[in-house]
């Protein structure tokens, strides 16, 4: 894979979520004030250029220094969320479509269910019932009930990789079960495992603000979302105080935005079929990077679902 | 028998980022009434790409940067922005692709796509009528009937490719390319469709065939003369059995050595390897018998 | 005959899911260590939200509807009862109002925003990306762009920029609400008129996050069979653009199928916090209010709903799907 087979649009993608992610990593430590110290009215008006730089919110807090601290709860969250996701379904996955059988029965059952009924339902009957919400325990929740689609395609991927040629050699080699799929099978789905991330990172954060809107976001600290719910609470959108909603919106959209651009971009480089014209294609397949069973249109995960992204907008399915 | 097409210099050139590959050098050749011209090289060589150009289906990246086409008296230019009639494609020269297995739309009928393919060139034409056509040609070629009704992947491989072969030439073009039509097929059924090739030029369906293949033992059944290319220019051409028996361009020799054909004959030659393996020794000059 | 075998096996499935779920919606608010109603109850004495009798009127009214003292199986089966007979229960937080009553007022409201949007949004936003498909070049990468920034934008987030800049900054449209304050629901054109003025921007909101997305995908898919083999095949054939172009989009639109119900659950989900930031009296608001005041049985009520509608959408897509795909019913009832 060259470099050169990268598009500007990754380049700008990368840019954007190096910037989230400075935000999120060093805005505390320049941003010095504390986000729960009052330093100032109910939403005063932002100031240059200290803690009021982009106002006070209803607690009279400062915004930027909530923005910053939220960025980071919401980018702890998504990581977590999305990594647990991803390692769940990625496991899944492979063990049903290479171990195949009433193992892969049942597992593909366990997901259908999973897929059929919608993630939100389920978070928010969790989170509901939970004695507590933290960080963490909001994170796990969130992991917990995303890994659907991943699995979906993870195997339907490691069933067809399962009738490879060097699958043999490995088992007449004698390597076991873990060793195969470890050695074997994974490289091979290593591309679509990082895009697979890259969705669930974006749609776990895009859940954490949905849930904290609802309320059920986290007690204890600030995210992203925490700050919408109580810029909707206290009608700061109607009171015109656009510093209080404005900041954490902007933020959300680039996080989700840049997430979604560098998966989009990468999509094309993995699966150089989504390029345009058949000669590129047929150049592309020469070049040997073919993932089996089209990864690019089946469930290439939660692309433009609507701005929601729950479950992918599969295309093709199971073809 | 005379000639029935005649393409000259034309070369083809892939436009891609970076550097232009020339995939067709400057290329003449002249297809005869009645003959299967086969049309053999490696990966690479330009085979296809000639094929799709004197079937006239190059498109962007590829472009034609000259050429012409000579048929039944009529030039046209392939070269530059020369615009290509429509009708000429299927009525006048014909494809046949590779890999049947794609070439209809999977959700739909075959009778659909014949139906479309006759009213595109003939906007009069009835449902009733162009199916009529259809399973004339399919009993007369020995297909059963039933295969209008089906989807693509309802009919086995073999099956497909001789359905797209008779939709390939149900206007009955002057002539066909096919571009390894046997490649994805079974012995059994490669020799089906090569006799059914034949069967077709006999009745004179199509009055030639280009067959592009890298399957040399196919081409000795199936050609009456080889062209073999190399680097997009035709490096040796003559009737089959010189080309196969007594190749005199080096690349030709090596291309024929390294195929095993089990006859008596071969029982005891050995397969020559090349130890230090010279490519500049192909650039020798041409060879037409 | 493989249609319908095809179609019965996912009626069965949609049954399967739908009793899991029922499961579920029963289960997890139980979950909670103890006594539900007493923490439940709890929790409103100290929220200040019903008096002494109240609550005590609630606690027999939930033991009772419930009857936490039966083992928890037979608790499943009155609840299951009780949803087949349409009772979803009453509500704490506005006791002794019936979750029904208040749902069915709620439901309208959402159903007016969302149904056009998906609708509306499915038509154009496949349009678009066949379109771009089809043209390429500038009209193409412009589209492109702009339908992958407004997918990925959250619908509430484009629901906050709308409201500030069309309502409160610009003035042009209402802030909130459904309708203006004095006037009551009724089915009059001047009410039509002035309920119109509070929907636009909750609609636009959902719809062109929805025409983003729908676009993305229709394009990927219009230019993966722009490229296909058949298309190519039927150009070499000296087929008419026009007959080929009508199969790229069949082809095309058979994934689109499957994505709207799995898009619409992700619709139902923005449209939520959308009447949010409108405060839009549809279901978001009311699961809202229920979540702040612990009202279960409304929670549970929300959800359930929103289970059956997916499900439906769901089938509804697999069904149409088996139409148009052959292969479909082929792979299902094991033709190959």
């Amino acid at each position: 894979m060259s470099l050169r087979g990268l598009s500007p649009r990754f380049w700008v993608a990368v840019v954007l979520v190096a910037f989230v992610v400075l935000v999120g990593l060093v805005g505390p430590l320049i941003v010095s004030t504390n986000p729960d110290a009052t330093v100032g009215g109910l939403y005063d008006e932002p100031r240059c250029c200290g803690p009021l730089m982009l106002g006070a919110d209803n607690e009279g807090q400062s915004v930027i220094a909530n923005l910053v601290y939220g960025t980071r709860t919401s980018l702890i969250i998504g990581l977590i969320a999305g990594l647990i996701g991803t390692a769940i379904g990625l496991l899944v996955g492979l063990v049903a479509g290479y171990r195949g059988g009433w193992l892969d029965d049942v597992l593909s059952a366990i997901v259908n269910v999973g897929l059929a009924i919608p993630v939100l339902v389920i978070v928010i009957l969790v989170s509901v019932s939970l004695p507590q919400r933290n960080l963490y325990t909001l994170a796990l929740v969130i992991g917990f009930t995303g890994w659907f689609w991943v699995a979906r395609a993870v195997r339907a991927q490691s069933s067809s990789i399962r009738t490879r040629e060097h699958i043999d050699v490995a088992k007449l080699s004698g390597a076991g079960f873990w060793s195969i799929l470890r050695r074997d099978v994974l490289p091979y789905l290593l591309s679509y495992v990082v895009m697979a991330c890259i969705l669930q990172i974006s749609s776990a954060i895009l859940f954490e603000s949905t849930l904290s809107m609802l309320g059920l976001g986290a007690s204890n600290t600030t995210s992203l979302g925490t700050m919408l719910y109580w810029a909707i609470q206290w009608g700061s959108v109607r009171t015109g105080a656009w510093w209080a909603f404005i900041p954490p919106t902007v933020m959300l959209t680039l996080i989700v935005f840049s997430l979604l651009l560098l998966q989009s971009s990468l999509n094309e480089v993995f699966n150089p079929r989504l390029r345009r014209g058949r000669a590129a294609r047929k150049k592309a397949v020469k070049e040997g990077t073919e993932l089996e069973t089209s990864v690019e249109a089946d469930d290439a995960g939660p692309v433009g679902s609507g701005g929601f992204l729950e479950t992918p907008v599969s295309a093709g399915q199971d073809r | 028998m005379g000639t029935l097409v005649n393409a000259e210099n034309i070369r083809g050139v892939y436009y891609t980022e970076g550097k232009d590959v020339v995939a067709v050098d400057d290329v003449s050749i002249k297809i005869e009434e009645g003959e299967v011209l086969g049309l053999a090289g490696e990966s690479g060589s330009g085979k296809t790409t000639l094929g799709s150009i004197i079937s006239l289906i190059a498109r962007p990246p590829l472009h034609v940067e000259h050429g012409t086409l000579e048929i039944d008296g009529q030039v046209q230019e392939l070269g530059g922005h020369a615009k290509i009639p429509r009708t000429w494609r299927g009525a006048v020269v014909s494809m046949l692709p590779q890999g049947a297995m794609n070439s209809v739309s999977p959700t739909k009928r075959i009778r659909h796509l014949i139906y479309d393919v006759m009213r595109s060139h003939d906007s009069k034409i009835s449902k009733d009528e162009a199916l009529d056509r259809a399973k004339e040609r399919l009993t007369t070629l020995g297909l059963p009937v039933r295969v209008l009704d089906a989807y693509p992947h309802q009919l086995s491989g073999g099956m497909k490719q001789r359905t797209v072969t008779i939709i390939s030439t149900l206007l009955n073009p002057r002539l066909l390319v096919a571009d390894e039509p046997t490649s994805a097929l079974d012995v059994t059924s490669q020799k089906i469709l090569i006799e059914m090739l034949l069967e077709m030029l006999e009745k004179r369906i199509m009055s030639g065939v280009i067959f592009v293949t890298h399957d040399l033992p196919v081409l000795r059944t199936a050609a009456n003369r080889i062209a073999v290319m190399y680097q997009g220019k035709i490096i040796e051409l003559g009737p089959t059995e010189i080309v196969v028996e007594r190749p005199e361009h080096p690349y030709t020799q090596a291309l024929m050595s390294s195929v095993l054909a089990p006859e008596p004959a071969y029982a005891n030659t050995r397969i020559e390897g090349m130890s230090s393996f010279d490519r500049s020794l192909f650039d020798a000059p041409a060879v037409i018998h | 005959m493989a249609l319908a075998r095809y179609i019965g096996r996912k009626l069965v499935w949609t049954l399967v899911v739908f009793v899991v779920a029922l499961l579920l919606n029963f289960l997890l608010p139980r979950l909670i260590p103890g006594n539900p109603v007493d923490a439940i109850v709890g929790q409103l004495a100290a929220g200040g939200g019903a008096g002494g009798e109240q609550l005590q009127q609630i606690h027999e009214q939930y033991m009772k509807e419930f009857g936490l003292d039966k083992p928890l199986w037979q608790q499943f089966f009155i609840y299951v009862g009780n949803v087949f007979q349409g009772d979803l229960g009453t509500s704490f937080a506005q006791y002794p109002a019936s979750v029904n009553t208040l749902i069915s007022q709620a439901l309208p409201w959402s159903l007016a925003i969302m149904l056009p949007a998906i609708i509306v949004g499915w038509l154009v936003g496949n349009l678009l990306g066949a379109v771009a498909a089809f043209k390429g070049g500038w009209l193409d990468r412009g589209a492109f762009i702009g339908s992958l920034f407004l997918s990925s934008v959250p619908p509430f987030a484009l629901a906050i920029i709308l409201l500030f800049l069309v309502a409160v900054r610009g003035g042009i449209l209402p802030v909130g609400g459904a309708y203006s304050f004095g006037l009551t629901p009724e089915f009059s054109l001047a009410f039509f008129g002035d309920a119109i003025t509070y929907w636009w921007l909750p609609f636009w909101s959902l719809v062109l996050v929805y025409i983003g997305g729908q676009a993305v995908g229709m394009r990927s898919m219009a230019i993966y069979e722009l490229g296909s083999d058949y298309v190519n095949y039927n150009r070499g054939l000296g087929v008419k653009e026009g007959h080929t172009v009508r199969y790229i989009f069949r082809n095309a639109m058979l994934p689109q199928f499957t994505g709207l119900a799995l898009s619409i659950a992700a619709l139902i989900t923005g449209g939520l916090i959308t009447e949010l930031v409108f405060s839009y009296p549809g279901l978001g608001s009311l699961l809202f209010s229920a979540i702040g005041t612990n009202d279960y049985p409304v929670i549970s009520a929300i959800t359930l709903i929103i289970t059956i509608a997916v499900l439906i959408a769901n089938l509804a897509a697999d069904i149409l799907t088996g139409f148009i795909d052959p292969r479909i019913r082929a792979v299902q009832s094991g033709e190959r």
